[in-house]
């Protein structure tokens, strides 16, 4: 019994072996470190072309809009008043005065009415287009999460 | 308590720590608000910019685009490029730049690294010097324009050109509003914008802030009333020889101005040449910036309150001499003649001064007929939504340069003054069944996708429903036992000519000139139109029954055909079925 007891001392005591250990435990740290460094770098590369994206996609809107905005200023410009009126005379048509008109009763007519210039149900922007989870922390997520469930009264 | 051997280390290390932490704030605020730094993101690698989110668009009634935006470009030079400034120049001027505000611009900042030539420049321009870099691009001997930038941007437009350019008023480069619905709704229209610095180098990529657009506005004006009004003054100052001219066309239930034309009238795409269009103290917008005497237009009210205060009935006869005394002073008729006697509706038909002047002295008394007129809006703004509204002048009994002759002369429309928006939100009054109406231009707003509409506004009951609708049938009658040139046939409606005398600076009336006017609505059983047409110093003959009469004609006979209006008998017609 005393034999075993001395030889278990000696292997754990031998220099080589606390060396090994020392070594095993510097390594375990550094390939833990270089994973989260991994992940890290994947999650911040990752991040980053995903803003560069949604910035290039926000000029993308941007240019767009004011393609847009240029393109219908150019349609008024071509169905102005005087351009249609150049038109209709080129055509052969003439301003009506109240003798050329002839008036019909139509049952429930209303007569024309303003312009509603009212977004369709459906277009509204209401739901933002970048959703909270990409822009909030950790903290408002889990404060979010946990508001959400109290709300609804379910567990997270 | 026992200090730990070796404390002062720790001490020690916290003060040195805590002065560190002190140093960089005290860096972190010098570094905001030094000038030296300041100066450094002006002139050099960063410019301070400001980002304007797209200006509403405003429409008319109809949803035809009055007022939009169009792309426009910043044309910028890349200093560090090193490029050939020659060749630029040459490019530059054969593409319409002015190149000596070129060369002020690249002087004003020597040691830039990037310069702006011209910005707002047009896209027919923009394109022509783009033409014109493709062709020199990859030249052998580097006499490119590779170094010439271009940052496209939003610029004001209006594709009517000079349509209701009274009403809209226009926008600077600086995006502000100037004059009409562009002023009074600049903070809506404008939306709000973002100041930052950002790189002046267009090859460096910056964020650059989301910005919510400016609020679309629906106007009340309806483009093709609106033309034809315009067209119609246009012909009328021709044909009269009048300095200017204004017509008002107004919905007197609503308060909604389907039409409001005044001369001179701007190319809003040009509003550099505004001072020359209006020059002097030339009103933008003469109906609602020009007050003036109305003249007879204004013995309407002078009816409407005698009648609403029971001090005559549409029979009461009077006789009218040529002359009466007030205050002192003798007024007489238009023609100076004796007219002998007449009804409440002979004296509109005929409108003779004397007869007026004796119900507002005789028969009201200043108190009864100063309040009417202050219960129709004399003497204030109407408050209506376009900028530059003047307030007109109502002398009142008390005030300093008030005169008794003037309680006579105020009932003819003489010795008081008014714009012509006054007028007809006073006569919303006599065709609305006793009730004035605010008017405005704006018929809703869009937020967030959502129309919001304008609500009717009542401002005020200056008379009864009964008092309106006798007095509404009595200028009817009248128009039609002087076989006025105003009516349409088919169609009742009632009316008041002016013609005034212009007072001058100095003191008394202009002998050569006179103002006249016609105010009108109809049909007289249900008035869908209120119109007002104003001709200032007409040549051709001094008479508002003459000149301004037919005009209102011609504006009711487009009216009725835009409305869909049908005549009188033919809607009772279809109203009885």
């Amino acid at each position: 019994m005393n034999n075993v007891t001395h030889i278990v001392r000696k292997v754990r005591q031998a220099p080589w072996r606390a060396q090994r250990q020392w070594i095993g435990l510097f390594l375990l740290g550094l390939v833990l470190m270089a994973m989260v460094a991994g992940i890290y770098l994947n999650v911040t590369v990752r991040a980053t072309l995903a803003g560069r994206e949604t910035i290039t996609l926000q000029a993308m809107i941007t240019t767009n809009q004011r393609v847009n905005a240029d393109l219908e200023t150019q349609l008024a410009g071509l169905i102005s008043i005087e351009s249609m009126q150049k038109r209709a005379e080129a055509m052969g048509f003439q301003p009506a005065d109240p003798t050329d008109i002839t008036f019909v009763a139509v049952p429930g007519y209303k007569g024309q009415s303003a312009v509603d210039l009212s977004m369709p149900i459906g277009n509204h922007p209401e739901v933002p287009i970048i959703l909270p989870e990409y822009t909030e922390s950790w903290f408002d997520y889990f404060m979010n999460q946990q508001v959400s469930s109290a709300l609804n009264g379910v567990q997270p | 308590m026992k200090r730990l051997p070796h404390s002062w280390r720790f001490i020690t290390s916290a003060l040195i720590l805590g002065a560190m932490g002190i140093a960089i704030l005290v860096q972190i605020v010098r570094i905001q608000a030094s000038p030296e730094v300041a100066g450094v993101i002006d002139q050099g690698n960063y410019i301070w910019k400001d980002f304007y989110p797209p200006r509403g668009e405003i429409y008319d009634r109809n949803g035809n685009l009055l007022a939009g935006n169009m792309t426009v470009y910043e044309v910028g030079l890349d200093i560090t490029a090193n490029p050939d400034m020659p060749t630029v120049m040459l490019a530059l001027q054969m593409a319409g730049f002015d190149l000596n505000e070129v060369n002020y611009r690249i002087s004003q900042v020597p040691n830039a690294q990037y310069v702006i030539l011209d910005d707002f420049v047009s896209a027919s321009r923009a394109d022509q010097l783009m033409a014109l870099q493709k062709v020199a691009h990859g030249d052998p001997t580097g006499k490119n324009l590779d170094a010439i930038y271009f940052k496209a941007h939003y610029g004001r437009s209006y594709p009517e050109n000079d349509l209701a350019s009274n009403i809209l008023g226009f926008v600077t480069e600086d995006n502000h509003g100037y004059l009409g619905i562009e002023e009074k709704y600049d903070n809506i229209l404008a939306g709000i914008p973002v100041r930052m610095a950002v790189p002046a180098d267009p090859r460096r990529a910056t964020e650059y802030p989301t910005i919510p657009p400016g609020q679309t506005i629906i106007l009340t004006i309806d483009r093709n009333i609106q033309s034809a009004v315009e067209n119609i003054l246009d012909q009328a100052l021709k044909n009269t020889g009048a300095s200017s001219g204004t017509i008002i066309v107004m919905d007197p239930h609503s308060g909604e101005i389907l039409a409001m034309s005044s001369t001179p009238r701007l190319n809003l795409n040009e509003y550099q040449s505004i001072k020359t269009v209006f020059p002097g103290e030339t009103p933008f917008n003469r109906a609602v910036s020009e007050a003036y005497e109305p003249g007879s237009v204004a013995k309407i009210l002078t009816m409407a309150g005698a009648l609403d205060s029971g001090a005559v009935k549409p029979e009461t006869v009077t006789f009218v001499p040529e002359s009466i005394v007030v205050g002192g002073f003798k007024i007489y008729n238009w023609d100076g003649g004796a007219w002998g006697y007449q009804d409440m509706t002979g004296c509109l038909a005929n409108s003779l001064n004397v007869c007026l002047a004796w119900i507002s002295d005789k028969e009201m008394g200043s108190a009864s007929f100063y309040s009417y007129m202050q219960r129709f809006g004399l003497g204030h703004a109407t408050g209506i939504d376009l900028a530059g509204e003047v307030p007109g002048r109502l002398k009142l009994p008390g005030d300093s340069d008030w005169t008794p002759v003037e309680l006579g002369t105020n009932a003819f429309g003489q010795g008081v003054s008014v714009t012509p928006i006054q007028m007809v939100m006073a006569a919303s009054a006599l065709a609305n069944d006793g009730q004035m109406v605010y008017p405005h231009v704006l018929y809703a707003q869009i937020q967030d996708g959502k129309q919001s509409n304008t609500k009717t506004q009542i401002v005020g009951n200056p008379i009864s429903v009964k008092t309106a609708q006798t007095l509404s049938d009595m200028l009817a009658n009248a128009l039609e036992t002087e076989s006025s040139t105003a009516l349409v046939p088919g169609y009742r409606i009632a009316g008041k000519t002016g013609t005034a005398q212009i007072p001058l600076p100095g003191g008394g009336y202009d002998q050569n000139n006179v103002n006249t006017s016609f105010i009108g609505w109809g049909p007289v059983d249900d008035p869908r139109f209120l119109v007002y047409v104003w001709l200032e110093k007409p040549q051709t003959n001094r008479a508002a029954s003459v000149v301004v009469a037919p005009i209102y004609k011609q504006v009711v006979e487009k009216l009725v055909v835009m409305l869909n209006l049908p005549p009188d008998a033919i809607r009772l017609q279809m109203i009885g079925r």
